[in-house]
């Protein structure tokens, strides 16, 4: 039994945050109110001041198992989780064998269960090895759990196959999930193409490259009557694209927007700095903002980090040899309260809808709330106290993040999922 | 003033310029003599490390540090460890245990000799970068403008080529428009970049950039060997279109311009065979002050410190990175 006193809780549907009293009593949020009566044996914990929310959903990680498993495993990668007050996850399948079977699905699974604190969903490929060919045994996942299908970090080239492959899996209940990149024309994949990719003497990526398949997979999926997801978008015209779609109203797409895509642009690579290098590239303020902008209107359903592991020796190799992204498990949470709700850019109703409620929904989960009735998954959020990212707090096996040694506002002191407290400081 | 690496020319000092420049004249005096070496090196370590295919630039490096009564060791790319699957920072570890007080070095990716200068007390000289840096041949270009045109500020420099993929047109234009001189760009569509500074100036077309009235028109080597796709339909057409053709030298003589060109040449597509016996061509010139610049760096640059402790360059990095900004 643990009572939660004077907590500022927050909802997606509220701007507001309502203080109240919070008993969970065997894992389960039995009553919300005022000065609630303490309960006989209960344990009191004063949450003044701080905020109380659901645990958040991360819909894109790399868990890197199995294969990488010297970068992360579905045990630190789902610590990390925890670390930055998330309670459930999508694993991606670019793993080695990547995961395009129900064998290799199954397989995953099994260890989630067994090595992972908190939920641990995966995706399943599209195409077999995610070569882009021959259609992954998609019934099979699916049987497993598997909803979302995605080729992730690589397009599925061929339109054709794709298409075809929208039109087999809409049937069994399943959505696409795209890494929307034409490689052809996206060189090297670190850099924007502009005043940067020349200072750098890299050929850079246009953010065309991104558009046009963004565009591409959204008109193949209303061919198709798919549902469509557009991950990790990065360019403003990306978003418009997105808007433009959604208005029309004729097709079922989502999109996600990645923090590290609202807070940093191309001139953060600043000396080749491969903290920065990830795939879409980091663009301009410009696309930043429309980002933000997109955010906050709708356009993209939800955020989501594209977690990334690296290993500290492939990070530092030079920029071009070094692979592409950061983690982000660790730092979202706070990360997204420094820069975005403390300067009164957001509120918390908006981080609740975007990282907890709409992944859950995008991946037919049940929605965590605070209210009477519902499991116990939340979030204590201390936003006076700081967070250094020192080595030590990071709990991701790798530590390749632009926030390293960085102090920023805001803490994660408790996470609360079911009877157990995962996690508290 | 003292550096221990020479990486780019984005990050030197108009005065450090000018200094060389005025160290090179110096050792140019040198190759009058008789006897043209001097001790100021001796004792001292030299490591090239290529890449990337080069004679020129090798071979002026090592005649300079030679010049300069340094040791030289050829690192046999080809016959290393490398082909084992070695990475470069591998390389240079076991390099720095060697204890090597200079290190010159090419390589395909942009960054990379920053990379080996943040890891070693050795100081690191770019030798090229991918399409990042060539320091010392905008060095050298200068110093060739500068023995023509001993006050050049004002002076106007025609960039003419493959401005996409090169790394001269980088380095030398910033120290161009360092010393005052004006730059611009001439090329194909495909081949100059979109996102060019804005001080430097854009040209698409022949006639126009030769209407700009450029002082000096220094031409690119087209380089195939960079080119993943077609740029261009045809070398015919580069010539035709890009190309100091036998009518366009004619022109380029009536008005005295000078022609550049980094070498190796490609005869026909750059330019005519006629180019290279162009009383004004100061490619010769070029190759010649490569060697007089390249001893005035050497000879500036100071090795040594602390050994580096034996961490991962990741952690020094990630130690001296600064405060992330707030958006």
């Amino acid at each position: 039994m643990l009572l939660l006193q004077n907590a500022r809780i927050a909802s997606e549907n509220s701007p507001v945050l309502l203080e109240g009293d919070v008993l969970i009593v065997e894992g389960k949020i039995q009553d919300i109110g005022s000065n609630l009566a303490i309960p006989e044996g209960a344990r009191v914990i004063d949450a003044r001041g701080r905020v109380l929310m659901p645990g958040m959903f991360d819909a894109h990680v790399h868990f890197r198992a199995p294969g990488f498993e010297n970068k992360e495993t579905i045990t630190t990668g789902s610590e990390a989780a925890i670390n930055g007050g998330i309670t459930g996850v999508v694993m991606m399948p670019n793993t080695r064998p990547a995961l395009d079977s129900a064998t290799s699905v199954a397989t995953v699974l099994e260890n989630a269960k067994d090595r992972a604190r908190i939920p641990v969903y995966t995706s399943g490929c599209v195409t077999k090895n995610r070569e882009g060919k021959e259609l992954a045994e998609i019934e099979g996942m699916r049987e497993l759990g598997v909803k979302m299908l995605t080729d992730d970090g690589d397009t599925t080239s061929d339109p054709a196959v794709l298409l075809r492959a929208m039109q087999y899996a809409t049937e069994f209940g399943m959505f696409f999930a795209s890494h929307c990149e034409v490689p052809e024309l996206a060189g090297p994949r670190a850099v924007n193409e502009g005043v940067m990719s020349y200072r750098l003497g890299i050929k850079g990526s246009p953010a065309c490259a991104e558009e046009i398949i963004i565009d591409r997979d959204i008109r193949l999926a209303r061919a198709a009557g798919a549902h469509v997801h557009i991950q990790h978008v990065s360019s403003k015209l990306g978003m418009e694209t997105i808007r433009w779609w959604k208005s029309r109203g004729d097709v079922k797409v989502t999109a996600e927007v990645a923090p590290h895509h609202l807070l940093f642009t191309d001139e953060h690579i600043g000396d080749y700095d491969t903290n920065y290098k990830m795939n879409p590239p980091l663009r301009t303020q410009a696309d930043c903002d429309a980002l933000l902008e997109g955010l906050i209107e709708g356009v993209f359903d939800l955020i989501a980090t594209d977690h990334a592991p690296h290993t500290p020796f492939e990070k530092a190799q030079d920029f071009i040899s070094a692979p592409n992204g950061i983690t982000g498990l660790d730092t979202a949470l706070v990360t997204l309260h420094h820069f975005f709700v403390e300067p009164g850019k957001f509120g918390w109703d908006l981080v609740v809808k975007r990282y907890s409620a709409e992944p859950r929904r995008l991946m037919g989960l049940p929605v965590a709330a605070i209210e009477v009735g519902q499991q116990a998954n939340c979030v204590l959020f201390n936003t006076e106290a700081e967070t250094t990212f020192t080595k030590d707090f990071m709990k991701s096996k790798s530590q390749n993040t632009p926030f390293i040694d960085q102090t920023l506002k805001g803490r994660v002191d408790l996470v609360i999922l079911g009877a157990e407290i995962l996690l508290e400081r | 003033m003292a550096r221990k690496d020479l990486l780019d020319i984005a990050s030197l000092h108009r005065e450090e310029i000018e200094f060389l420049l005025d160290q090179s004249t110096s050792f140019k005096k040198l190759f009058t003599h008789s006897v043209k070496k001097i001790p100021a090196l001796e004792g001292k370590s030299v490591l090239m490390l290529f890449y990337e295919a080069s004679t020129r630039t090798h071979s002026s490096f090592e005649v300079a540090a030679k010049r300069l009564s340094a040791e030289v060791t050829n690192f046999d790319v080809a016959h290393s460890s490398i082909t084992k699957g070695e990475s470069v920072r591998e390389t240079i570890e076991t390099l720095q245990a060697m204890r090597t007080d200079y290190i010159v070095v090419r390589h395909s990716h942009p960054g990379l000799p920053g990379m080996i200068a943040r890891q070693t007390t050795a100081a690191v000289i770019n030798a090229g970068d991918g399409a990042h840096e060539h320091p010392t041949q905008a060095l050298l270009d200068a110093f060739t403008i500068r023995e023509k045109f001993p006050d050049p500020k004002g002076k106007k420099v025609l960039i003419i080529g493959d401005i996409l993929h090169s790394r001269v047109a980088r380095s030398t234009s910033t120290l161009l428009q360092k010393l005052g001189i004006e730059v611009a760009y001439l090329g194909p569509g495909s081949l100059v970049p979109k996102y060019v500074p804005e001080s430097i100036r854009r040209f698409t077309d022949y006639e126009a950039a030769m209407a700009w009235a450029p002082d000096v028109v220094y031409l690119l080597r087209v380089q195939m060997e960079r080119q993943d796709v077609q740029f261009f339909p045809s070398v015919r057409e580069y010539h035709r279109v890009y190309g100091i053709t036998t009518a366009r030298l004619a022109e380029i003589s009536d008005l005295g311009l000078y022609i550049m060109h980094p070498g190796p040449v490609n005869r026909g597509v750059e330019l005519c065979d006629a180019v290279m016996d162009y009383e004004r061509s100061l490619i010769t010139n070029q190759v010649e002050n490569g060697i007089s610049v390249r001893m005035a760096v050497l000879d500036w640059l100071t090795p040594g410190g602390e050994f580096p402790r034996q961490e991962s360059i990741y952690a020094a990095r990630q130690r001296a990175s600064s405060p992330v900004s707030i958006p």
